[in-house]
């Protein structure tokens, strides 16, 4: 399976960088075929300018500003997002991926002024997430990001296609023992993919 | 009442830049002190970078490049962001001025084992959202509203204890008519002449 993994922690030595690199190479180890796109070492700018904004609706010009993360969202046929939860939202750097890759006429159409998704090429669809915060919080809060994940995203792909949302709450408070065994759950999770 | 207006769109010809301008002059007839910030025309960066999120946890260092933005969330007793959603929450250059600015023992005291976060910006009692959204409002319900979840409720549990907040959203922007759009600049500029 050709798979796209979305990275987004500035890091290299960070718990989340290691579950980007457990990902990236659990994947590989079962056969399939990664993009390990992080975006902090690629430089990806994630402000969505102006220009951009004035031709957003123009397809197919629309994605020339973007025109390699575009392909390689396409070309994806699994979906795995490793990064850290920052004020109950993705870092900004993720969600300027969304605002400028997840273009109409890419990851979505307008049909009659009602959006249809368009990323059915996309099977299967993980998330690797930290939350500094004990999951308790995350619920008062209403968990933005896990809402985010598993119903916008979870929309967006193909019908039957299966999500996994992978979430250790608490990093500020995690132990040795909590962090391996979130390990154990990423890792098992990668070899079923 | 003191207020700060974080403002945030890329295009100054947008109808966001029209509620901006709305919601300025609601607050100076009200005779409140305002301030604004303009995320994009002063070139912000949104993106947290290796060396900031090495001293994020450091008091006093983790300060460093973002003064201002403290200093005026220091001074605010009323925060508003006036933002078009875009892919159900801020843009990430809003989005990053959450990453970057809202940094602990500035705005929040880090939990310790069994003792919750602590509120600092106490001086915040109102946070409002202004918001443009494609959706039609029963899909951002069953979506899960994230975007307003992320501004209003994260951060006013950081705020003061009765932080109350205010949510005004324009739906079905894409569709909307003269009329309609005239009705919510309305509702906006009502909204901001009574701030409590």
């Amino acid at each position: 399976m050709r798979v796209l993994v979305l990275h987004a922690h500035p890091n290299p030595e960070s718990y989340n960088a290691a579950l980007f690199r457990l990902v990236v190479g659990g994947l590989r180890a079962g056969g399939h075929e990664v993009d390990a796109c992080d975006l902090h070492a690629e430089d990806f700018q994630p402000v969505l300018s102006r220009a951009e904004r004035v031709g957003y609706h123009a397809i197919p010009a629309n994605r020339s500003p973007v025109e390699a993360y575009v392909k390689r969202l396409e070309a994806a046929e699994a979906l795995v997002l490793v990064y850290p939860v920052w004020n109950f939202g993705f870092p900004a750097i993720l969600k300027g991926f969304l605002d400028r890759v997840f273009l109409p006429g890419v990851s979505f159409r307008i049909v009659d002024g009602l959006v249809r998704p368009n990323l059915q090429h996309i099977s299967r669809l993980v998330v690797v997430t930290t939350y500094g915060g004990p999951r308790w919080r995350a619920f008062l809060v209403g968990d933005p990001p896990r809402r985010f994940a598993t119903r916008v995203l979870r929309a967006l792909i193909k019908p039957a296609g299966k999500m996994r949302y992978l979430a250790h709450y608490d990093m500020n408070r995690s132990t040795d023992a909590s962090r391996s065994a979130f390990i154990g759950e990423v890792k098992a999770a990668v070899a079923r993919l | 009442m003191r207020v700060l207006v974080v403002y945030c769109h890329p295009c100054e010809e947008s109808f966001n830049a029209s509620v901006r301008n709305a919601a300025l002059e609601a607050l100076a007839t009200a005779g409140y002190e305002t301030r604004l910030v303009d995320l994009y025309a002063s070139g912000f960066e949104p993106v947290l970078t290796a060396d900031q999120r090495r001293r994020y946890h450091t008091p006093g260092d983790n300060e460093r490049g973002i003064e201002e933005h403290l200093a005026h969330l220091r001074w605010c007793e009323a925060l508003i962001f006036v933002y078009p959603t875009w892919w159900y929450g801020p843009p990430a250059m809003l989005k990053g001025w959450l990453d970057r600015v809202w940094i602990p023992h500035a705005t929040f005291g880090m939990p310790e084992r069994n003792k919750p976060i602590t509120r600092v910006l106490t001086n915040i009692r109102t946070i409002g959202a202004i918001s443009t959204l494609g959706s039609p409002r029963w899909w951002w319900w069953i979506m899960g509203a994230p975007g307003r979840r992320t501004l209003l409720t994260g951060l006013s549990v950081l705020c003061a204890p009765r932080c109350r907040t205010f949510w005004l959203g324009l739906h079905q922007m894409d569709q909307s008519s003269d009329g309609e759009r005239a009705a919510y600049l309305q509702k906006v500029r009502g909204k901001l002449a009574s701030l409590t």
